[in-house]
């Protein structure tokens, strides 16, 4: 492509790009900003305004009660919900019909991209999905706090900004819960599948295995295994491959151990949030190996032990966790542990 | 460097020039800033709040102009910021509010589009050599029959005058997907001007 100039000003000046910038350049942003909002956090309401606001709330949760009651009464159904789709390139299909430049996808409806089309789901007042070729995905629910879609194959690139847990991708072998954050979603045609965090927090949960995926971070799925631990893209290669041996080979795989061993030979210290979650899922006599070499490049503070960490005590896993330099406990309280019940 | 970095004017096109001159990535410079920038305007830094503006505003803009008439673009690009800053507090991560506020930008327009249909316009010169204004109406008239992907992208370079690394940085998008949209939309662009490909 010999496209320079249209792409960052460099290279031999393309003269009809230059008359297209001479002559829309009247039509440029140029307006001042609004007047700044004051918000609520800068000068709190006055007690006045406060409880007229409750009252008002009160109302209005009255009238919502009232017609909520009315419609069960009078047999009302809502409306499917739709989601709008932008073709971003090709002709998409929802359902039987080919997509020009725009469409919806309502509840059960699939959206089906080829090898030369793509699409975007703008995913109500949350953010958007984009849809990437050679994809197949199904609205499953378009709720407010409950939107899901299925991503039977292909890939998917989410923008959410939304409060944890309102928008998830089904794919065969795991669930994404987004946590506030964009990242990929890769499955191929035997299920397999890569998940990749570009910005925020993802769970990856399957089967009551869950794993949390940071930003920078990437994990795997398997059919019959469910998701993989989660490992930061800049981590050495070797502990990647060997890492994909622990969580999808059978535990009694001969394999094994020095797949494990290399794993934590290669952990830095930035991989505490990979050995952390291999905490539970090793076998009990691997525990305590994954526990010294944590212990080595993380060390616990007080409170953490190693006979409380290998009998598996929430607090203490918690805890750790914690001084990772992760996500503070507060936020973490919020959601379900990966770490299974006490043993 | 990096306290060099924070005490340096965060304007418009600073990421570049800095990332130039210290090697530091455009990433790693735009994310300290974004998010010291957004935690500001959270706390009420009108001055935060004006560098927001005067940073994502065009960007807003051309997505907006990507959807709507140019009249309505610059009311909407005012009511899009308002209702950013009346939401920041929902937003989680603060180095992602360039898709964030896009995501409203996009949102604003379909409820702008149900609110107002959309109407014909007559063409204002007919058979004359095009004015300037009339030139520009005819090239967004033309951009504007494009698919959303290339419109907004193009307005984007076209218009408002972003480099595709500077789209990149502000929509969140991908470098090679606004490469590429660029690349097709000015090739789209040019079959609709001349009724043939000029790809080069």
């Amino acid at each position: 492509m010999h496209d320079d100039y249209l792409w960052d000003r460099s290279g031999d000046p393309d003269p009809e790009v230059v008359r297209l910038e001479r002559v829309l350049a009247g039509i440029r942003h140029r307006s001042a900003p609004p007047p700044f909002v004051i918000t609520d956090a800068v000068h709190p309401r006055s007690r006045w305004t406060a409880s007229w606001q409750f009252s008002a709330r009160m109302a209005a949760i009255a009238a919502l009660l009232i017609v909520a009651v009315g419609a069960l009464l009078f047999g009302l159904r809502p409306r499917g919900a739709e989601w709008h789709v932008a073709v971003l390139g090709g002709r998409p299909t929802v359902g039987r019909v080919a997509l020009d430049t725009r469409g919806t996808l309502a509840v059960g409806q699939w959206l089906v991209t080829d090898a030369s089309s793509r699409a975007e789901i703008q995913v109500g007042d949350i953010g958007s999905v984009e849809v990437a070729p050679n994809s197949r995905v199904r609205l499953i629910s378009a709720r407010p706090g409950n939107n899901r879609i299925e991503l039977r194959k292909g890939l998917v690139r989410a923008m959410i900004f939304a409060p944890p847990r309102e928008f998830a991708v089904e794919a065969p072998s795991a669930t994404a819960i987004d946590l506030g954050c964009v990242y990929t979603l890769e499955i191929g045609d035997d299920g397999t599948g890569l998940l990749h965090v570009q910005s925020g927090w993802v769970a990856f949960a399957s089967g009551g295995r869950e794993s949390f995926v940071p930003s920078g971070a990437s994990a795997q799925t398997r059919p019959d295994f469910g998701p993989g631990t989660p490992y930061f893209d800049d981590a050495d290669e070797g502990l990647r491959a060997a890492l994909a041996r622990v969580d999808f080979e059978p535990k009694t795989s001969p394999n094994r151990t020095a797949a494990l061993d290399a794993v934590l030979a290669a952990a830095r210290p930035r991989d505490g949030i990979t050995l952390w979650h291999l905490l539970s899922r090793v076998r009990p006599d691997e525990r305590a190996r994954v526990f010294d070499r944590l212990a080595q490049i993380a060390p616990p503070g007080d409170g953490v032990t190693r006979d409380g960490i290998l009998r598996g005590d929430r607090e203490m896993l918690e805890a750790w966790w914690d001084q990772l330099g992760l996500q503070p406990l507060s936020w973490w309280r919020t959601w379900e542990r990966p770490w299974p019940p006490g043993k | 460097m990096r306290s060099r970095l924070n005490a340096i004017d965060l304007g418009l096109g600073f990421e570049s020039r800095v990332a130039s001159e210290t090697g530091l990535t455009t990433g790693e410079t735009n994310e300290s800033a974004l998010a010291a920038l957004v935690e500001g305007a959270r706390s009420g830094d009108r001055s935060a709040f004006g560098r927001l503006y005067e940073r994502f505003a065009p960007m807003v803009h051309g997505i907006l102009l990507a959807r709507v008439r140019p009249a309505d673009a610059d009311d909407l690009t005012q009511e899009v910021f308002l209702s950013a800053m009346q939401r920041l507090k929902d937003l989680r991560d603060t180095r992602a509010f360039g898709g964030w506020i896009a995501a409203i930008a996009r949102n604003a327009a379909v409820d702008h589009y149900r609110r107002t249909p959309p109407t014909t316009e007559l063409p204002t010169t007919l058979g004359a050599p095009a004015a300037p204004a009339a030139e520009a109406e005819e090239a967004l008239r033309l951009i504007h029959e494009l698919p959303e992907a290339y419109r907004e992208t193009l307005i984007l370079r076209l218009v408002e005058g972003m480099t595709g690394p500077e789209i990149a940085l502000r929509t969140g998008l991908g470098a090679g997907s606004v490469r590429v949209n660029l690349h097709r939309g000015m090739k789209l662009l040019r079959e609709r001007m001349y009724g043939s490909s000029t790809d080069a």
